[in-house]
């Protein structure tokens, strides 16, 4: 967009004056453009680069001087060996038990709502744009309406169905299915929009059934938005605390990295060097995990977002 | 795309094993609970707990919450009667929290224990919390300063005492290489600072140990006018003094440290500060200054309990609770853990170990010699002191309420309590 | 496009995440609502649950520090989805361009989503407290800012801005992803067009990419109206609700979104049947305007 200007009469001498001149009208303007996005960027990153070079550091220089960098960074090490080794924080144990939880919930909003979107998008019925408003609706319930009466009702059911969802796994997962579906069946529904039927109609013309169809061809399709649903719901679930602090409470078998982290803090004192670095440990892997699907995610959103 | 359907199958597949696993009770031995509120002590309550249930054959849980990434014992508590999992044995700090949960919380009028204490926690007449240490708050000072500025902390047990050491010492400030006076802190979320601690001032300060003449005039609306403005000076002389920075935007890592690093003379905390105080790699000798807030003489510091044990009503092993509580009383291990390990000031006379550090042995002075006055903010509510007191203080320190209006809103805010 | 029978396949797909919407989102709202009608407390009552009627949202609209969010949070609202949406356009619009890495910015914009709310409200006091009034850069252009009564955290709007500024910064990465998705997706064919007939680059926004990325407003703004309305995290570890201010002849938290106000209605003034009534006026103010803002869209979508 940056490198098209004037809009004069192209003749002989002139036209060539005048094509250098746009050239280097849009080369300056680029440098500006790329001067401008970097500083943007810098910006950006200044946060993340406090909390960086503040886990490098000892207790108290976090707070005498915050803008410095660590005399030594080795500390960043040893603050995270600190925090493995932790007995009641038990990183190890809260890592898995953080993984599991976002790996099974993650899986289990994608294959619900994936599916659910494409039936929703698929049959132009009264009664699925109900259903689709319905979910939709439900992002602007707020958390603190249902949290206690949520807690209530799992309890219900496991004092009279022996259904056990407190301080499980599978309340815990299925405690995310439901808040996370709405945005993701919203994503889904967008991108599935965008998909040709003609390409359901000929699997269906040849015999297969609607949840082959469905699996076989339809979901391979999804794979940019899947992408996109996968680390929108991946990074709520890894950095969520309230949920799991309901859910699971605290200090029983089972622990997620936010709840363990929170136990760093003193009544009044932050303890900056050990929660920083104990941030900078859970943000590694949700970063990792978004480098590489980077470019899924972009596309996902690109054919996703805006059906 | 065949490796995502692989992964998804796999997830499919392994969700057996996920619901398999849960969170199943260890198979007969007796469970006690504890939920407490000081992260500062959990691990060391921990490895007691440990010892302790394996002496007695036990599995203790200690929950602790607090924290300031966290919830609160309250909201703890809400949330696990909801989940119809009450823990055994609880903490709460004073009549408010005692009068939401009354239904749950056993009484211990017969327990051994209550002979050894003077700060158990009475409702009606009847014993129902168990007093988890002894703690002190005040006006704690810098005696290397104090001393270079010539200012005797003896002659601070009045308002004008305070006032003229203030000026001297912020006339000498360059000198003493101080930033400030006193560290205070009043931003909304250091209200405990001011609408709890400071507050008390108003509410005790120069009355007999357990007085609650003032509370009781407040509660039922009638407010002193010549107390509260004399308070309402005390206060203003504070926030005149203070570091504007950390009095309006500061932590209790700023607040704390200021004092550490020797930028102020004089620190608005408890005995609790210590740790810190030493983790910020301070060496000066401190104490507790007497706490002449009122313009008559009030040579005392604030000490009581902050908080209290209560033992679940509802439990299956009050019997066990009771003995956890008692061992800590009457057993050399107990005794160490509180004073040791913990670092606490001990409630109990039975206890003979005193605290390390200097501003925990300036509370157990002050408390030996008799002088000491009631912590009586908990007959007000959480609610009522930072919601509606916590504001009042935050827009005096910022100069946008006057002292008179400060007065007036106090005022206003008992009256229509 | 022809039309699916709503048959039984299509229930049976449907099935889970309708099971798992009606466990956990449908039967907690309804039981929700209905305490929101009693002096439930989730604590031992004595007299057991009794029905109140109306009281709980009476006594919510007598409450000023209610009202009071309620206007902080309207503007906080206003505010955030303006600021986030024209950054995050902006940055579209540079990411899109020929500008060398700009794969490697997309992704260090988008990275502040990674960092938790309450945790990112930390690391901003600290920068707002302990950073902007040492930094030379900003202290020489502005020097009132050293003053400590000046800090941002230290006065009503000014720590008002400071949540739109952290919150803006967490979401607008996001919100960037999904402008860039619309703008990429604009055919190729109109540029050329364009640059024949001579439009130069505020042309062409203006009459290619903003109609052509109508659609993408409808989303981000819905998202970020929610978003922003339900800010709770920020709000709490940033200003915990501070500087005081004077309403009504009354001092009040004067940075108190509703949210906040919600919860500590619910834990600090031990009204937990209030809060749920609090909860239900503010669900139903966010489905309202939310339906406005998408209807909205969708007919200025088709206007364009």
């Amino acid at each position: 967009m940056a490198d098209q200007h004037t809009q004069f009469q192209k003749t002989g001498v002139q036209a060539k004056k005048l094509r250098q001149t746009r050239e280097t009208r849009a080369k300056t303007g680029l440098i500006g453009l790329e001067i401008i996005t970097a500083l943007l960027f810098l910006v950006t990153l200044f946060p993340i680069f406090l909390v960086l070079i503040n886990s490098g550091k000892t207790a108290f220089s976090v707070t005498a001087s915050p803008l410095t960098l660590p005399e030594d960074w080795l500390q960043i090490f040893r603050n995270m060996k600190t925090i493995w080794v932790d007995p009641n924080i038990q990183y190890g144990s809260s890592f898995y038990s953080s993984l599991l939880i976002t790996v099974f919930s993650v899986g289990a909003i994608i294959l619900i709502s994936a599916q659910a979107a494409w039936v929703l998008v698929r049959s132009k019925t009264r009664i699925a744009a109900f259903l689709f408003m319905m979910f939709v609706a439900a992002m602007t319930i707020p958390f603190q309406i249902v949290m206690l009466p949520l807690v209530q009702w799992f309890r219900i059911l496991g004092d009279f169905i022996g259904f056990r969802l407190l301080r499980t796994y599978p309340g815990m997962i299925l405690s995310y299915m439901g808040f996370g579906m709405s945005l993701s069946i919203f994503l889904y529904h967008g991108f599935i929009k965008g998909i040709p039927y003609e390409l359901e109609e000929a699997a269906i013309i040849d015999g297969a059934s609607r949840v082959g169809t469905f699996y076989q061809i339809v979901f391979p399709l999804l794979k940019p938005i899947t992408a996109t649903v996968m680390i929108l719901n991946g990074i709520w679930i890894w950095n969520d605390y309230l949920l799991p602090l309901l859910i699971l409470g605290k200090g029983n078998r089972i622990q997620t990295i936010p709840l363990a982290v929170a136990n760093f803090a003193g009544a009044y004192v932050k303890q900056w060097d050990l929660i920083l670095t104990a941030i900078l440990m859970a943000m590694i892997p949700v970063i990792i995990v978004f480098l590489i699907a980077q470019k899924q995610i972009i596309k996902g959103m690109v054919a996703g977002s805006i059906k | 795309m065949k490796r995502l359907t692989a992964l998804v199958l796999i997830l499919v597949a392994a969700t057996g094993f996920v619901f398999a696993g849960g969170d199943q009770e260890g198979g007969g031995v007796p469970r006690l609970e504890i939920l407490q509120n000081k992260p500062e002590i959990d691990a060391q309550l921990k490895a007691y707990a440990a010892a302790w249930g394996q002496k007695n054959g036990v599995q203790v849980v200690v929950k602790t919450v607090g924290g300031s990434v966290d919830v609160d014992v309250d909201q703890m508590l809400t949330i696990g009667y909801a989940a119809g999992e009450m823990p055994d044995i609880f903490v709460f700090p004073g009549v408010a929290d005692y009068e939401k949960w009354s239904e749950v919380i056993l009484d211990v009028s017969d327990q051994p224990w209550v002979e050894e204490t003077s700060v158990e926690f009475t409702y009606d007449g009847k014993v129902y919390g168990f007093p988890v240490a002894v703690e002190g708050w005040g006006l704690a000072y810098n005696a290397d300063i104090l001393e270079a500025a010539g200012v005797d902390p003896a002659s601070l047990v009045n308002y004008a005492g305070y006032k003229a050491a203030f000026e001297k010492i912020d006339s000498m400030k360059a000198e003493l290489g101080l930033e400030s006076v006193v560290s205070m802190a009043a931003s909304i979320s250091m209200s405990w600072v001011t609408a709890h601690h400071n507050f008390n001032s108003l509410l005790s300060a120069g009355l007999p140990y357990g007085d609650l003449s003032v509370v009781n005039d407040l509660l039922a609306g009638n407010v002193d006018m010549a107390r509260l403005s004399q308070y309402a000076d005390w206060v203003e002389l504070l926030f005149t003094y203070a570091d504007q920075a950390v009095l309006l935007t500061g932590d209790y890592d700023a607040q704390v440290g200021a004092f550490a690093q020797g930028k102020a003379a004089f620190l608005h905390q408890g005995n609790w500060a210590d740790g810190n105080i030493e983790a910020a790699g301070a060496e000066f000798p401190r104490a507790f200054a007497p706490h002449g807030a009122l313009a008559t003489e009030t040579d005392g510091i604030f000490a009581s309990a902050p908080a209290y044990y209560a033992i679940n009503a509802d439990s299956d092993v009050q019997e066990l609770a009771k003995k956890f509580l008692n061992d800590l009383v009457f057993t050399d291990a107990g005794h160490r853990y509180m004073v040791e390990e913990a670092g606490m000031i001990p409630a109990f006379a039975s206890v003979e170990l005193s605290p390390a550090s200097p501003l925990s042995q300036s509370v157990q002075e002050w408390v030996a010699s008799g002088k000491v006055y009631s912590w009586n903010q908990y007959y007000f509510s959480d609610s009522f002191r930072d919601d509606t007191l916590g504001p009042i203080y935050n827009q005096f320190a910022s100069g946008t309420l006057s002292k008179a209006q400060f007065i007036q809103a106090m005022k206003q805010a008992f009256e229509s309590r | 496009m022809r039309k699916q029978k709503f048959d039984m396949t299509s229930w049976l797909l449907l099935l889970p995440a309708l099971f798992a919407f009606v466990m956990v989102i449908i039967i907690p709202f309804i039981m929700g609502i209905l305490y929101s009608f009693t002096d439930w407390s989730s604590r031992p009552q004595p007299d057991g649950m009794q029905v109140v009627g109306l009281l709980n949202y009476l006594e919510t609209f007598k409450d000023p520090s209610f009202l009071y969010s309620f206007i902080v949070t309207t503007v906080y609202t206003a505010l955030n989805m303006l600021i986030i949406n024209v950054v995050a356009f902006i940055l579209a619009l540079l990411v899109t361009s020929n500008i060398k890495f700009k794969h490697a910015y997309r992704v260090g914009f988008f990275l502040p989503n990674l960092i938790g709310g309450l945790i990112l409200g930390y690391i901003w006091q600290f920068i707002f407290n302990i950073v902007v009034p040492n930094l030379p850069l900003i202290t020489e252009l502005i020097p009132a800012i050293q003053n400590p009564a000046n800090y941002i955290l230290a006065e009503r709007n000014s720590a008002l801005m400071a949540i739109v500024i952290a919150g803006s910064w967490q979401y607008a990465g996001y919100i960037m992803m999904i402008y860039v998705a619309a703008i990429i997706s604009v055919p190729g064919e109109l540029f050329e067009a364009a640059k024949i007939d001579g439009a130069g680059p505020w042309m062409q926004l203006r009459t290619i990419i903003i109609p052509m990325t109508a659609q993408a407003f409808t989303v981000t703004l819905f998202l970020t109206l929610v978003q922003s309305f339900k800010q709770y995290d920020v709000n709490v570890s940033l200003t915990g609700g501070g500087p005081a201010t004077t309403f009504m002849e009354k001092s009040i938290l004067g940075t108190e979104l509703l949210a906040m106000n919600i919860y500590n209605t619910a834990f600090k003034a031990n009204q937990l049947a209030q809060s749920q009534a609090r909860a239900v006026i503010f669900f139903l103010v966010l489905a309202v305007i939310s339906t406005f803002q998408v209807r909205a869209n969708k007919k200025q979508e088709i206007e364009l």
